[in-house]
Order: C-alpha cells, then structure tokens, then sequence
C-alpha cells in the first residue's frame, strides 16, 4: 500500500493510472457487447454520435463505440504480448553478452545481428501475407516479439559494457557472487530504466506497426484492433465525408493508450532507480 | 555540440527558404480575345424540334500560360512549362509504372493504359461498349472469312501514318504477324504460331491470312477490348536484333497523339497532340483531338487522388464508391458519369460475383452452389458491397448495352419456369423478377432518389435475380446431407463445420472482387456458415492454379462489350482448358459439361456476324450455366469515374453517351475530339 | 597488433557471416510463398480483360519459366544468384520484365536516400539535444510541457498525421503540392529551379518524418538523461560548481547519446528498405514501393536486389560503429 502511496504521489502517475482503468474499463465493455462488431448493416450506416449510438455508426452499419472497445483490447493484446514476450529474450541476452564478454557476446550478437540485418518490414510483410489466415492476435504479438528483442538487447548490452568498466563490478566479483546474481543485483538497477523506456518503445512500435499491416491490408481485416478501425475509416473516406467521429476515435484511442504507459513507465522507473529513489525522498523530506 | 546547432539552424533555414524562394513556374495571364465557335441549338419551329447550327463570335477571358519569374508559384497548378488550359491531366488506372523507359507492348506487362493503348495507338479495331459498336480503326472495315474460316482477308484504311511520317501498309502487319511468329517470348508468339500459316499482302492495304485450322473468332485477337495484338512499325522493329529487350523508346505509333516526356520514377507520362492528326484513324473518323497535352499521372493514395481532383490537379479520376461521394460533397465543378443517383458508371462489360472451384468438393455439386446462391438476399447484398448501385444480372454476362435486349429480356420466360429439385418431391422456382424492385426499396430507404420511369431502373438495377430463399436452401443441403449442429451451425455431410474462406484482394474496401466477397460471406454466416473473406496477394495465382475453394474471381469471362456473340464467354468453359488442380490454367473454377462443349462447337462453326443464330446458341449456354451454377454471377462491374469541369467540358456522360466514359479505355482517343475547352 | 587479432579479425569474420545468413534467409523465404511471378504475369495480362487464347497458355508458362530463370530446384537457382551476385548482376525484374534490377534501383535510390537520410539526421539531432536538455532541466514548466507535446503527438497512427498535414497544406492551405516528388513534366537536372522543386515537393513527407521521429528520440533522450542527473560525475561536477551550460553539453547529453549512436547506425542501415507509407501517402519516389510491389508481385530478383543493400548498409553500420565505439566512450576498451 505504502508502495501505491508513494507512486500517486507523482501526478504522472496518478494521470496515467487513471487512464489505464478507464481504457480497461471500456475494454473490458467488448466481453458484454450487444453486438457482434463483424457484422455489417445491423444498424443504419454513418449516423453521428448520439444518445441511442454514443460514438455514431459507420459505413459499414456497425455501431463505433463497440468496435472502439474490442479494437483498444486487441490492439492492447497485441502490444503486451510482443511488448513482454520480447523482453524474456532481450534482457539475459544483453546481461549474458554484456557480462560475459568474449566468445559468448560474440554468439549472442551475431544471432541479434541476424535479426536486426534482415530488412524487419520484409520479413513481417511477407509473413503476414503467408500466415495470414492463421494471424490472430496471440500469433501476432508473438511475430513481432521475434523481432523486437533484437536492438533493444544491443542497446542494454552497451550499457553493461559501460556499466562493467566502473569498477564496482570488480569488487562485486571479488565478494563472491554468481554470474546471473551479480548481474540481477549490480545491474538491474542500473538497466531498469531503460528496460522500461525500450519496453516502452516497443509497445509503441507494436501499436504503429499493427496499425501499418492493417492500412496496407496485411492482417485479417474484420478483427476490430486500432489499425483496423482507422484502416476502414481511410478506406471510406472518413476525413473527406466529414465522418471525423468514426477516424478520431481509434486515433484518440491510441493517444490516450500511450499516455497511459508512458508516464507509467517514466513514474515507475524512476520510482524504482534507487539513485532518483533517494532524491525523492530527499525533496519530500525537505517538503 | 556546440557546433551541431548552428548546422541545424542552417539546415532548417534551408528547408524554410526553398518553400519560400521563387521559381521559375507557369504563371496564369488572363486576356480578353475574341473567339468564333459554332452552336449546335435546338430551336422549337411550329412546334417540331429542330436543329440549327450557327456561328457565333464573343468575347471571352482566356487565361493562358506564361513561363517567367512568378510570383505565386506555390498556388499555380504543378505544370512545368505547359499551358494548363490546353492539358487534359487524368489519373492512371493500373499505378505507378514499374517499367517508366519500356513502351515494348508485345513482351509482359507494360502499363499500356499509361496512354499506349488510350492515346497514341490504334488497334484495327476497337470495341465501344457503351454504344455497342466496334470501330475500325487501321482496319477499314470487317474481315472477310472463307466459307470454312480457314482464310480471312482484312482491308485496311488508307492515309494512315505513324507519327513519325512512315505511311501505315499492310507491309508493318505482316511484318508484325510473322515476328510474333517466329519470336518465342513475345506474349502472343504461341497464338501466332499455333494459328497461322502465312500472312500475305496482295497490296499496300489488304492482309491474307490463311489459318493452321478452322478458326472463325480469329481476328479478334487485333480486336481492342482492353488490349489486343498491336501493329509493330515496321520501319523500327526491322532492324532491332532483340525484340525482347527492346525498348521501343520513344514509342511510335498511329494514334493521334505521340509521346512528349515521362517519369522516370513511373508517376507520369505525357502525350502531345500530333501535328499531322489528321493521319491517324481518330483524326480521319473524328476530327482534330481537343487538347494539346494529355497526362497520365499517378496517386499513390486515394485521398491525395482526391485532394488533387479538387485542386484542379487531376480532371479525370477513378474512384472508389465512397471517394467519389466525398469528390461530390466536396467540389462544385465535378460531375460523375450520371447526373443523379447512383452517378457511376454501370455499362461496363463485365459481371463480378463469386466463384467456386468445382473440383473439390462440396462445391463440385449444383445443388450446394444453388443453396448458397438461395442464402444471398441480393438486396442487401448488393447494398453491403456498393450502397445499391450495382445492375444486377441473373446469368453469366453484365445486364447493360444490348445484352439485356438480346439475352436476358428473351431468356425471362425460361427463368421463370426454371425448377429445382429439393429432394423429398417438392420442387423450386427461385427466380425472382421483382429483386431488383428489393433494391431499389433498400435504396430508397437510405435516402437516395431513384427514377420512377421502369425502364430507367431496369436499367439501372438489372431485370431480375434469384429469391432470398434460406428454407428452399436448407432443404437442398439436407438433400444432401448436410446438417446444423446446435448452435445452428452448418456442418458438411462428413459431420464435420462447414467453414467458407473466400479469397480476395488485399485492398478490401475499394476493389468490387473484395466487395462482393465481403457481402457474401456476410449473408453465408447470416445463413448459419462459417464464412469469412480472406484477403490475399496471392489470389490470381490461386485461381489460376485451382489453390482455392470460394474466391471473388471474376464469375465468367467478359464477354466483348458490343455485338451478341458470347463465344468469349462460353469458350473459356471448354473442357479442354481445364487443368489438374496445381497447374496454370486460363480457367480457375474448373467447370465443364459435355452440353456446353457442344454449344461452344455450334458457336465455333457459325459466323459471329450472323445475329440471330449467335444469339439463339448464346442463350443456349447461358441456361447451361445457370442450371449448373459454375460461379454465381451478382452485379455489373461499376466504375467511379469523376469529370472536372474547370477545364473541359461535353464528357460522355450517361445523358450523352457518344462514347464509352473511361480514359483507360482503348477508344479514350475518340473522345479527344469531342472534348472541349472552358476557354479558362 | 592484439586489437587486430583478438577483436577485429572475429569481427569482421563475424560481420562476413552475418551478411551471408541475411541474405540466405531472404533468399528462400519469399519462395515459400503462394505468390507465384510467372502465373502473377499471366494474371496480370488476363486481369484487364486483355484476352489470352486459353489454349495458348501451357506454352506461356513454360517460356516465361525459362524467361524468369526459373527452372531447376530452389538450390540450383540459389548457386546461379551467387554466382550472379559475384559478377554484380542481379538479373532482371519480372514484374517489371525485362527491366534490370539494378535499373530499377538505381532510379529509386536517390528519392529514398535524400528524403531519409536528411530527415533521420535532422529528427535525431533535434530529439538528442531537445530530449538531453529537457530532461537535465527535466523538473521545469517547458520540459514537462514539451513531454506532454511529445507525448500526444507520437502515438499519432503516422498515416493519419502524414495524411492530415497533406490535407491541411496541400488543399485547405494549398501551400505544398500533393503528390510527386517533383512537378509533372521536370526532368531532372542540376539546376535550382529543378532542386527548390524537389525540395517544395519533399518538405510535407519531410516535416511528417521528423516531427515524429523528434518526438520519439526525444522521449528516449529525455529518459536517459533524467536518469543521469542523479549519477555520481553529474552531482560532483554541480558541487564543483562547473556552469549548468557546461554540465549538460559536456557531461549529461555526450553520456546520454551513446545508446542512441547504436540505434541511429541501425536505423541508417534500415534506410535501404524506404519508407512505405510515406511513399504511399505522399507519392513520394522510393525504395519502400519498390520492395512491397515485389513482394506482391512474387518479384524474386528485385526482392533480392533491394535486400542485399539493405543488408549490407545494415551490418556495415552495425560492425562502423563497433568500432568507433571506444571514441565516443573511453571507458571502453576492446579485451
């Protein structure tokens, strides 16, 4: 509880925390949905936002604000899986690699180099196009995933590698730790952070690159996810038809979807890096 | 770092600067100049229309070009160099050109509506499908065929010339004929070879064919319907060593206009009115082509398409359904092919729908096509895929043109009493004369006016189609065993879920193929089938391999768009194309019956100039084809075409069709003459 | 002498592989695909309605078999691509046939490395040094209100912002042209009329580029940075009194840009692959077409082509940096 306490006492957090419920919230409307958001003109096509219709209808007749639910708990499937998933590999990759040295940073940075060389935009469009029948949520997060640890355990690697010429990690060796110990102990800390920023970075890029597959059509195109909905919405010409409230809201969605983890990832991090940790407590005891 | 903000700051400034620097542009110069033109008026004399024509001299403000230090370049339209007022800018259909340097038609795919086939070439013929007529073009009239089609004789028009001054001779289609001939990796080289014995010239314009084997549609393969064996000049090819790799750069050709500049990134071509157009066929048939320079220019995206059109960027753009709704919501000076609802263009000759692959089963049954054609409510079908403005057709060919006439007004009575047996000794009739009236009630009920005289919606919503019937279709499936598990869910005979993928095209909400996979597998899972539309890059390749079950292929073959004979359509179902499942064949779905082999017979054996037995053998094969359902044919191809009216003027519209509307199209350069200058 | 034998000889051994596994990979994946270039062709041809007699069509395939180079088993056409790679040819598109690759690419090259290699330096240099001092500065009202910028413009889906500033200078402002790369009926040439008309036609796909590439090299920069005002060099050099000035340029911005070296060296190698939507939004000129129309078109040599530059840019970017690492940070040394 102390913990919680702690957290919203920075208003990113609390801002952050507050937008994460209600997406959740209005995600987890899709599961007593009235509608079935695959189904064409059940309702009337393209009527505005009102009382019976809360974010209107589009021109395929199915009601927005449904879509808008299952579309934000797909598109959120998609980004924690590749998001999570990606990090079981990037983090003892990079602390193996940056630690060890030698041969095995050797092995492990010609395996990331591999990933990273292959033009990524290839390679995902031409297995989308193969398993596309196949592509459900799940298995999309889990394509991406394979291809999003990659850089991310170059960049943690780098920092081990500065990480480990300062010195501490010597007298750490000396005292007798084991190698998987003293990387979690020494490190963890010291990488958090930017294990959070590139975790960040990759549900963003989770999230923009769905939306990508789906404006070039690449996905199965009747699941509601962001990028489907703005695909549609695109498609018929939304903006130039004046149907704003059918494109603004997956675009809306996906700002506020950020916002939410971001800032809970910045307040979390920071809350968790040890150095910054103190100096919070520092101001809040001189406040 | 202290050094990276300065070179940031310049880099900027730089970015900043050239958007505002001026440039050499075409800067718009407006004068007063008289003009005479003649007016063709109607005038009322005692109480009889009648046409005058008389010369009239006004004044008017034209503005014309100017090239020079502009001021305003940044709102002057994006011409370099050439007079706006004289260009006709419209839109490429098939993209961007891959191959921008290459005009060397005869070898794979070379984006000939770039302005190739449009512009700057003529065929010897070319169908007009939208008043039915074939036009000759290097041809001089009919070809005359022996009386065992074994031997055609083509005359050819005089006082023809390629652009470059060489005379037109019967001399550049023999040469022509025997190059493909003898030149394996030329497209038609196989044709050729396997068709013709010798191609002679008894004089400067007449050719002699004589045929390996009777062959009575042969000329039309020099029939443009979208593309057809164009004539090589002569003079060019003769002394080119490789005629695969040859590039043909600049293009010759004998249309009215010759090829000016293009991009070499492929997003442009454009083509400049020929001094001596009055030595190709178009000049010859229809006067001098209005304006000076036509571009062909490509968008990437629809919306910038848009953008574009309504900048007066653009004056000819073809559109999705919605894009041309928001082009009219937004823009003044546009029109669309009618002038009121559903404003597009529905007499193109070809009819889209569904198509299965009748070599796997449960789809090698008629009863199962039946069924799923009876699960399709095409009302609400056709308002799903294209908001009600589709021509529905009953049968394999589009309802427009004379076709409705010709086959499917005869063919009402035979669909009426058309019966299917449902098994346990009831029987069916499941056409319905009254669908389209279902349409034009959903279309009323979104708000759109319809016409109220009936022969304006019969053709504008086709003569009939088939009963929304979902008992009738349950008991054909039940006839033969096919069940619904509890949820109501169809399984297959073998117990197991009925699942339908329908392949189609990766650009679902523009393309009619994806569209009316979307509607299908809409009204199938009404139905109780686990249906779904599948977009695929691959899907033509899976057609053609027979690597599909259900797909939005085209349903038949298009027939060609002007006279009555159907042998283009019925020959593709011959049983000899049909190829095991995994190699390339011309014919996806599979299907043949030894009846439709004996029409195909009949057809090949009779003249296609003589009307009323092409006809009667035509209908033949279409009851063949509806009693067996191969494909389900829906609606009539529609195009989305907007006009700009800002520079020209007098389109083929559906209130004045003197030709067909598309500027894709191979008779795009008859129209030339016909447009006219706004004078602005 | 031990740098070379004990670092740079593994490295480079290292780097000669990593290109090989790419390129085989690339290789034999699109060949598992349905896609197949010689019925694509046939397709093509028969799509528009343009009539192939159907019996013509067995000995189509099989001179465009031939044509393609495509006979024989996947192996034997995987040694005939070394053995054509080695000589510099990459044969010739079929799509595009009988076009030569290299033709092709050559023609896109240009728009692609203009447009992106100015753009990613421009979007980096701005987001390091926005991100650096924001985030040193990070506990100010214009740092936290440039995160929050940052922060809703970034999730922005980049087609709907790119389509937006078209829409906004392109019709409701007609500053900016709509389409192209440049006018229509330019040819290209040395001359300022023609480069200030790429320029105009390249600043909308330019600005989209980088106002969200800043957003998101600032973000990271940001956080870095923020972490390393609490690090021991940065507190000591504050007690020691050296100038704010000094602090963030010398120490907080050159120790927080050393992980985005890394990650701009790879974004630099992607380069090579274009930038689709931007091409598609913009109708820009580009790699990015190039390479998704082969993909689609089953357009094996052009896929191959495009991607063996890519490739090699990618790891040599990967392998310039490695080396040069120790520059940038001494604490660094190569065992």
């Amino acid at each position: 509880m102390k913990v919680l306490r702690d957290l919203l006492r920075d208003y990113r957090f609390t801002a952050s925390f507050i937008i994460l419920c209600i997406l959740l919230a209005y995600s987890s409307l899709s599961f007593f949905s009235p509608i079935d958001p695959t189904v064409w003109v059940a309702i009337a096509r393209d009527q505005p936002p009102s009382s019976q219709h809360l974010l209107g209808t589009d021109s395929r007749g199915i009601d927005i604000f449904w879509s808008g639910a299952f579309a934000i708990r797909n598109s959120l499937i998609v980004a924690l899986v590749a998001g999570v998933v990606s990090r079981f590999i990037t983090i003892p990759v990079a602390m193996l690699a940056g630690y060890k040295g030698g041969m095995t940073d050797r092995v492990l940075m010609f395996i990331s180099d591999s990933f990273l060389v292959i033009p990524l935009f290839l390679i995902i469009v031409l297995l989308a196009v193969l398993i596309r029948e196949n592509l459900s949520l799940v298995t999309l997060g889990l394509l991406l995933a394979c291809f999003g640890w990659a850089w991310d355990a170059r960049v943690i690697r780098s920092e081990i590698l500065s990480l480990r010429e300062r010195g501490f990690t010597q007298t750490a060796i000396l005292s007798g730790s084991g190698t998987m110990q003293l990387a979690l102990k020494e490190y963890m800390p010291f990488v958090t952070p930017l294990v959070f920023a590139t975790l960040i970075n990759v549900m963003a890029w989770a999230i923009g690159l769905e939306i990508t597959l789906a404006i070039l059509g690449l996905i199965k195109l009747d699941i509601p996810t962001l990028g489907t909905m703005i695909f549609w919405a695109l498609s018929y010409q939304a903006i130039l038809l004046g149907r704003w409230y059918w494109l603004l809201t997956p675009v809306i969605l996906s700002v506020l979807l950020f916002i939410a983890l971001y800032w809970l990832s910045v307040s979390s991090s920071e809350y968790l890096d040890p150095r910054s940790r103190i100096q919070r407590v520092g101001q809040s005891l001189r406040a | 770092m202290k050094k990276l903000i300065p070179l940031l700051l310049v880099a900027l400034l730089a970015m900043v600067a050239c958007t505002s620097e001026p440039v050499e542009v075409t800067r718009v110069v407006s004068e007063i100049v008289e003009i005479t033109r003649v007016v063709t008026e109607t005038i009322e004399v005692e109480g009889v229309s009648v046409e005058v024509t008389r010369v009239v001299t006004e004044q008017v403000v034209v503005e014309t070009a100017a090239t020079g230090p502009g001021v305003t370049p940044l709102n002057a339209p994006d011409v370099y160099g050439l007079p706006r007022n004289q260009m006709l800018i419209v839109d490429i259909l098939t993209g961007r050109i891959g191959s921008p340097n290459n005009f060397n038609e005869w070898v794979g795919w070379k984006w000939r509506d770039r302005g190739m086939q449009n512009l700057a070439n003529e065929p010897l013929w070319s169908v007009d499908f939208a008043t039915g007529e074939i036009i000759n073009g290097l041809a001089a009239g009919d070809p005359i065929y022996n009386d065992d089609f074994t031997r055609l004789e083509i005359p050819l028009r005089q006082g023809v010339a390629w652009h470059d001054g060489t005379p037109f001779t019967s001399a550049d289609v023999v040469f022509t004929v025997e190059t493909l001939m003898t030149t394996s990796g030329l497209n038609a080289h196989t044709f050729f070879s396997t068709n013709v014995a010798s191609v002679t010239a008894p004089d400067d314009h007449t050719v002699v064919f004589e045929l390996n084997q009777p062959n009575s549609r042969f000329h039309t393969t020099f029939l443009d319907r979208w593309g057809a064996t164009w004539i090589m000049p002569k003079h060019i090819f003769e002394g080119v060593d490789d005629i695969v790799t040859f590039e043909f750069n600049p293009f010759v050709g004998t249309g009215p206009y010759k090829l000016h500049s293009y991009d070499q990134s492929g997003f442009w071509t454009i083509w400049e009115k020929r001094a001596d157009w009055d030595k190709s066929p178009t000049g010859i048939l229809y006067g001098e082509p209005g304006p000076k320079y036509i571009v062909f220019q490509y968008f990437a995206n629809e919306g910038a398409k848009i953008l574009a059109h309504l900048t007066h960027q653009a004056d000819v753009v073809n559109l999705s359904s919605d894009g041309l709704k928001a082009v009219l919501a937004q823009s003044n000076s546009s029109r669309a092919y009618q002038l009121s609802y559903p404003w597009v263009v529905n007499n193109d000759p070809a009819i889209t729908g569904i198509s299965f692959n009748t070599m796997i089963a449960p789809y090698d049954n008629p009863d199962v096509r039946w069924a799923l054609v009876l699960a399709i409510d095409i009302a609400q079908y056709v308002g799903i895929a294209v908001d009600g403005a589709g021509t529905v057709s009953p049968v394999h060919i589009p309802s427009l043109g004379s076709y409705p006439a010709d086959f499917i007004a005869p063919m009402q009575e035979w669909l009426s009493a058309f019966e299917l047996d449902l098994g346990n000794g009831t029987t069916f009739r499941p056409y319905d004369p009254d669908a389209p009236q279902r349409i034009v009630e959903y279309v009323q009920n979104r708000g759109f006016v319809v016409p109220e005289d009936a022969a304006a919606r019969a053709q504008a919503f086709g003569l009939g189609w088939y009963k929304y019937a979902p008992e009738a279709a349950e008991q054909l499936l039940i006839k033969n065993g096919f069940s619904r598990n509890s949820n109501g869910m169809w399984l297959l005979p073998d117990g197991s879920p009925w699942v339908i993928r329908i392949q189609t095209d990766p650009n679902m909400a523009t393309d009619l193929h994806s569209r009316n996979a979307v509607a299908a597998a809409q009204q199938w899972k009404a139905f109780g089938i686990d249906a779904e539309a599948v977009p695929s890059e691959a899907r033509s390749t899976l057609f053609q391999t027979g690597d599909f079950e259900v797909s939005s292929e085209w349903p038949a073959q298009e027939p060609w768009g002007a006279g009555a004979d159907l042998y283009r359509v019925l020959d593709n179902w011959n049983s000899v194309y049909v190829k095991p499942i995994g190699e390339v064949g011309a014919h996806g779905g599979r299907w043949s019956s030894p009846e439709m082999d004996a029409v195909i017979e009949q057809l090949r054996q009779t003249d296609p100039a003589d009307y009323d037995a092409v006809v009667a053998i035509g209908i033949e094969g279409l009851k063949i084809a509806v009693t067996e359902m191969p494909s389900i044919p829906t609606f009539g191809y529609i195009g989305f075409i907007a006009w700009d009216e800002t520079y020209w003027t007098n389109w083929p519209g559906a209130e004045n069709p003197y030709t067909q509307p598309y500027t894709h199209w191979g008779p795009f350069k008859y129209m030339t003459p016909f447009l006219q200058p706004t004078g602005r | 002498m031990l740098f070379i034998r004990r670092y740079l000889i593994p490295r480079l051994i290292q780097y000669v592989l990593v290109i090989f596994v790419g390129i085989t990979a690339v290789f034999f994946i699109p060949r598992l695909l349905p896609t197949d270039p010689v019925a694509r062709t046939i397709a093509e041809l028969r799509s528009r309605g343009s009539y192939l007699d159907p019996a013509s069509i067995d000995a189509m395939v099989a001179d465009l078999t031939e044509m393609y180079g495509l006979e024989g088993s996947s192996f034997d056409q995987y040694i005939a691509f070394w053995q054509r790679l080695f000589r510099g040819d990459f044969g010739v598109s079929f799509f595009q046939f009988p076009t030569p690759v290299i033709q092709l690419i050559k023609a896109a090259l240009p728009w692609t490395l203009g447009l992106l290699l100015v753009t990613t330096a421009i979007a980096w240099t701005a987001g390091i040094l926005l991100g650096g001092v924001a985030g040193y500065f990070n506990r100010q009202g214009w740092s936290r209100a440039l995160d929050v910028l940052a922060m809703v413009v970034r999730p922005m889906p980049y087609y709907v912002f790119a389509f937006i500033l078209l829409l906004l200078f392109g019709y409701i402002f007609p500053l900016f042209p709509v389409a192209g790369g440049a006018s229509i009926g330019r040819q290209p040439s040395f001359s300022w009329p023609y480069i200030s008309d790429v320029l105009r036609h390249a600043f909308l796909p330019a600005m989209s580029l980088i106002i969200l590439g800043v957003t998101a090299w600032f973000q990271t920069m940001k956080l870095v940075v923020q972490n390393l005002n609490a690090a021991d060099f940065v507190q000591y050099a504050r007690f020691g009194g050296i100038k704010e000035r000094r602090i963030v340029s010398r120490y907080v911005i050159r120790n927080g840009m050393l992980p985005q070296i890394t990650a701009l060296a790879l974004l630099i190698g992607q380069i090579f692959s274009g930038a689709l939507i931007t091409e598609i939004v913009f109708t820009y000129p580009g790699l990015g077409t190039l390479l998704y129309n082969a993909i689609m078109t089953g357009d094996y040599n052009l896929i191959m082509g495009i991607t063996v530059f890519s490739i090699v840019a990618i790891t040599t970017a990967i392998l310039v940096i490695d080396l040069l690492y120790p520059l940038f940070d001494p604490r660094i040394r190569y065992n």
